[in-house]
C-alpha cells in the first residue's frame, strides 16, 4: 500500500521540527530515513504513524488522508516499532505479541482462533516461537526488539514503520534484525543511524534540520558531498571485497 | 492453564468475599455467633421468622452489615483505581491519592466540619466529595498547563506531568487542611477530624450503601469494557496509540470515571491509603498483567482486604476502634517497600 507525504510541517511547542516535506513510498518498497541527530527522523516517523497532528500538510495512505481514518482503522493498516519501548510489567513474549491484535478486537468481539493463528505466524516470522513463554524482562535487547516486530506483524499491517530498531543492539543482532526486515514483503519505512546499513534499503530519504535534503537510490543520496554537508564527516565511497558499495569514514569536520 | 484451574478462582473470589462480609458482621466488640448473623439476615432478606435478640439484630442489620458492604465497595474501588492509574500512567507507584483526591476530600471535610462552610446545610460527605473533585480538577488543569496544553506533547511526558501535578496538588490541599485545623479547630474537633482523615467507617448506615456500591459497580463495568485499551498501554502511550487506542480520550475517560468513583467513596469513609497501591501489584503476581483478569481480581481482593482490615481495626485494641487507615498502612507500607525493592532489582 502506498504512503505519501504532502507538504508536511510539524510543530511541537513552538519548535518547528519538520518543514514542508513531500515524499512518496511505493507499495512493497523499503525506504530508509537517514539524517544526523535532531534532523526530524523520529518526528517524521511519528507523523507517518498518525501519532502527531501536522501543523500543515498531510500524510496519505493509498491517497486517503490519514487524519480521516479512525485510530482503529489506521492501526489495522500501519504498525510502528518504536526505539526501545520497554515495560516493567511481568508479561510473557506471547502476551506482548497478542497486543498486536488490539485493533481487531472490541469489548464485545473477543479473542478467536484466527487471532491465535496470526500471533503464531508473527512469532514464527521473527523466530521467537521457542521463546513464547519467556518473561519480557529476561530477554536480551535484540530479542525484545524482535518481539516488538512480531507485535507489529500481528497487526497485519500494510505499512511497517521502524524507528531506529537496531539502536543499542550488538552487531550480530543488528544484522539479523535488518535481514529480517529486508525479507518482509510489505511497505517499510525504517529510520537508521548506521549509513552502511542504510545502503541496503531500496531508496533513502535524507533529512537535515527538519527538511528533506535528498531522496533517491542509496548511491545517489549518500554522496561524499552530502556526507560532508549534512553529517559533517569526511568519507570515501569504496567497494567492499564482495563487490557491495561501502562507506569509509575518515574524519569529523 | 488447565480449565479447572482457570474457572476456580472466579467462584472462589466471590465466595471469599461473602465469607469476609459475614465475618465482618459477626466479629466486633460484642462477638455474635454466626448462627445469629445468619438468622438475622434470613429474617430481613426473605422474611424468615427466627427468634433473634432485638439488640443483636439491630447491631447486625443496622450497623455491621452496611459497614461491611461499604468497606467491600471501597476496597474494590480503591484497588480498581490503582489498577487504572498504574496502567495508564505507566508508574508502579501511582495510586488513587496521587490525583489529589484524598487531600481535596480532607480539605472539603474540614471546611464543612470545622470552618463551618455551608452553615450546617451541607453534610460532611458532600463537602468531601466537592473537595475531592475540586482538587482533581486543579491537578488536571495543572497537568495540562505543564504539558503545554497542546496535543503534540509525547504521551510519556503527559503521564509524568499528571504525576508531578498530583504531588503538587496533594501538598497544597494537605497544607490547606492543616491550616484550617490549626486556625479554627479545638482539641476535640482536631481529634475527630484526624480520625476521619485516617479512614472511618463507624458512621456508615444503609443510606450510604447504595451510592458506594453503585459507584463501584459502574467503575468496574467501565474498566472491564476498556480492558483491552488498558492492556494496550503496556509499552507506553505511543505504543497504545499505534495499536489504535485513542489515548487522550480513553485516558481522560478512565481517569475521570475512577476519580468520580473515589470521590464518592472517600466522601463516605475518609482517606484510606495503600489499598490502591498494594492490591493491584499483589494481584499481578497472582493472575498476570492482563486486565480482563486483573480488573475483577483486584476489585475482589481489594474488597476482601478492606473488610478484613475493618474487622482487625475493631478488635485489635479492646474497647477501642482504630482508624482503618492505620491498619491498611501498617500492612501496606511494608508491602510497598517490598515492591520498591523488587522494582529496583530489575
Amino acid at each position: 500500500m502506498s504512503l505519501s507525504v504532502h507538504a508536511l510541517s510539524v510543530r511541537v511547542h513552538r519548535a518547528q521540527l519538520l518543514h514542508d516535506i513531500t515524499l512518496e513510498v511505493a507499495p512493497g518498497e523499503c525506504l530508509g530515513l537517514i539524517g544526523p541527530n535532531g534532523s526530524g527522523k523520529s518526528t517524521l516517523m511519528r507523523s507517518l504513524a498518525g501519532l502527531l497532528r501536522p501543523r500543515a500538510g498531510e500524510v496519505r495512505l493509498q491517497g486517503q488522508p490519514l487524519a480521516r481514518l479512525s485510530a482503529r482503522t489506521r492501526a489495522q493498516r500501519i504498525a510502528l516499532v518504536e526505539q526501545q519501548a520497554d515495560t516493567t510489567d511481568r508479561l510473557r513474549v506471547r502476551e506482548a505479541v497478542e497486543l498486536g491484535r488490539t485493533p481487531y478486537l472490541s469489548p464485545l468481539r473477543g479473542w478467536s482462533p484466527q487471532d491465535d493463528a496470526r500471533v503464531d505466524r508473527a512469532l514464527a516470522a521473527v523466530e521467537m516461537t521457542a521463546l513464547a513463554d519467556r518473561l519480557w524482562h529476561t530477554l536480551s535487547g535484540g530479542e525484545q526488539q524482535r518481539v516488538h516486530i512480531a507485535r507489529a506483524l500481528a497487526q497485519d499491517p500494510e505499512v511497517l514503520l521502524l524507528d531506529e530498531p537496531t539502536n543499542h543492539l550488538d552487531i550480530r543482532h543488528q544484522l539479523a534484525l535488518l535481514a529480517l526486515v529486508r525479507e518482509l514483503r510489505i511497505t517499510r519505512v525504517i529510520a537508521l543511524h548506521d549509513l552502511n546499513q542504510a545502503l541496503g534499503c531500496d531508496r533513502l530519504a535524507l533529512l537535515d534540520g527538519g527538511r528533506l535534503r535528498a531522496i533517491g537510490r542509496p548511491e545517489e543520496v549518500l554522496t561524499e558531498a552530502a556526507l560532508r554537508r549534512h553529517f559533517g564527516v569526511g568519507a570515501i565511497r569504496t567497494t567492499d571485497p564482495s563487490g557491495q558499495p561501502a562507506l569509509h569514514f575518515t574524519h569529523a569536520l | 492453564m488447565r480449565p479447572a484451574a482457570r474457572a476456580a478462582p472466579w467462584l472462589l473470589g466471590p465466595l471469599i468475599l461473602a465469607v469476609a462480609i459475614l465475618a465482618g458482621t459477626a466479629i466486633g466488640e460484642t462477638r455474635l455467633p454466626p448462627a445469629t448473623v445468619w438468622q438475622t439476615l434470613a429474617n430481613h432478606l426473605w422474611g424468615a421468622s427466627h427468634a433473634v435478640d432485638r439488640i443483636d439484630a439491630g447491631i447486625i442489620w443496622s450497623y455491621r452489615l452496611p459497614r461491611a458492604l461499604v468497606a467491600a465497595a471501597c476496597g474494590a474501588g480503591l484497588a480498581l483505581t490503582g489498577v487504572v492509574l498504574q496502567a495508564l500512567l505507566r508508574n508502579p507507584l501511582a495510586d488513587p491519592y496521587l490525583m489529589g483526591l484524598s487531600a481535596g476530600a480532607s480539605t472539603g471535610a474540614v471546611l464543612v466540619s470545622i470552618a463551618g462552610v455551608g452553615a450546617g446545610a451541607v453534610s460532611l460527605s458532600a463537602g468531601a466529595l466537592a473537595g475531592a473533585l475540586a482538587a482533581f480538577g486543579a491537578v488536571v488543569a495543572l497537568a495540562h498547563a505543564v504539558q503545554g496544553g497542546t496535543g503534540g506533547g509525547r504521551g510519556t511526558r503527559a503521564a509524568a506531568a499528571i504525576i508531578l501535578a498530583g504531588i503538587a496538588g496533594s501538598q497544597m490541599f494537605n497544607a490547606l487542611t492543616a491550616f484550617i485545623i490549626a486556625r479554627s479547630a479545638n482539641a476535640e474537633q482536631a481529634r475527630g477530624i484526624l480520625f476521619w482523615l485516617m479512614g472511618n467507617l463507624s458512621g456508615i448506615r444503609w443510606d450510604d450503601v447504595a451510592p458506594a456500591i453503585l459507584a463501584t459497580l459502574a467503575g468496574t463495568g467501565i474498566c472491564l469494557w476498556h480492558r483491552r485499551s488498558l492492556d494496550a498501554f503496556t509499552f507506553g502511550p505511543d505504543s497504545a496509540a499505534s495499536l489504535g487506542i485513542e489515548v487522550r480520550k480513553v485516558r481522560g475517560l478512565l481517569i475521570t470515571v475512577t476519580a468520580l468513583m473515589i470521590g464518592v467513596l472517600v466522601s463516605k469513609v475518609g482517606a484510606i491509603g495503600f489499598v490502591g497501591l498494594v492490591v493491584p501489584h499483589a494481584m499481578r503476581f497472582l493472575v498476570g498483567t492482563r486486565h480482563q483478569r486483573l480488573v475483577p481480581a483486584s476489585a475482589l481482593a481489594g474488597a476482601v482486604f478492606l473488610v478484613a482490615a475493618d474487622v482487625i481495626a475493631r478488635i485489635i485494641v479492646p474497647g477501642q476502634v482504630l482508624p482503618i487507615g492505620v491498619i491498611t498502612a501498617l500492612v501496606g507500607a511494608p508491602a510497598f517497600a517490598v515492591i520498591l525493592i523488587r522494582g529496583a532489582r530489575r
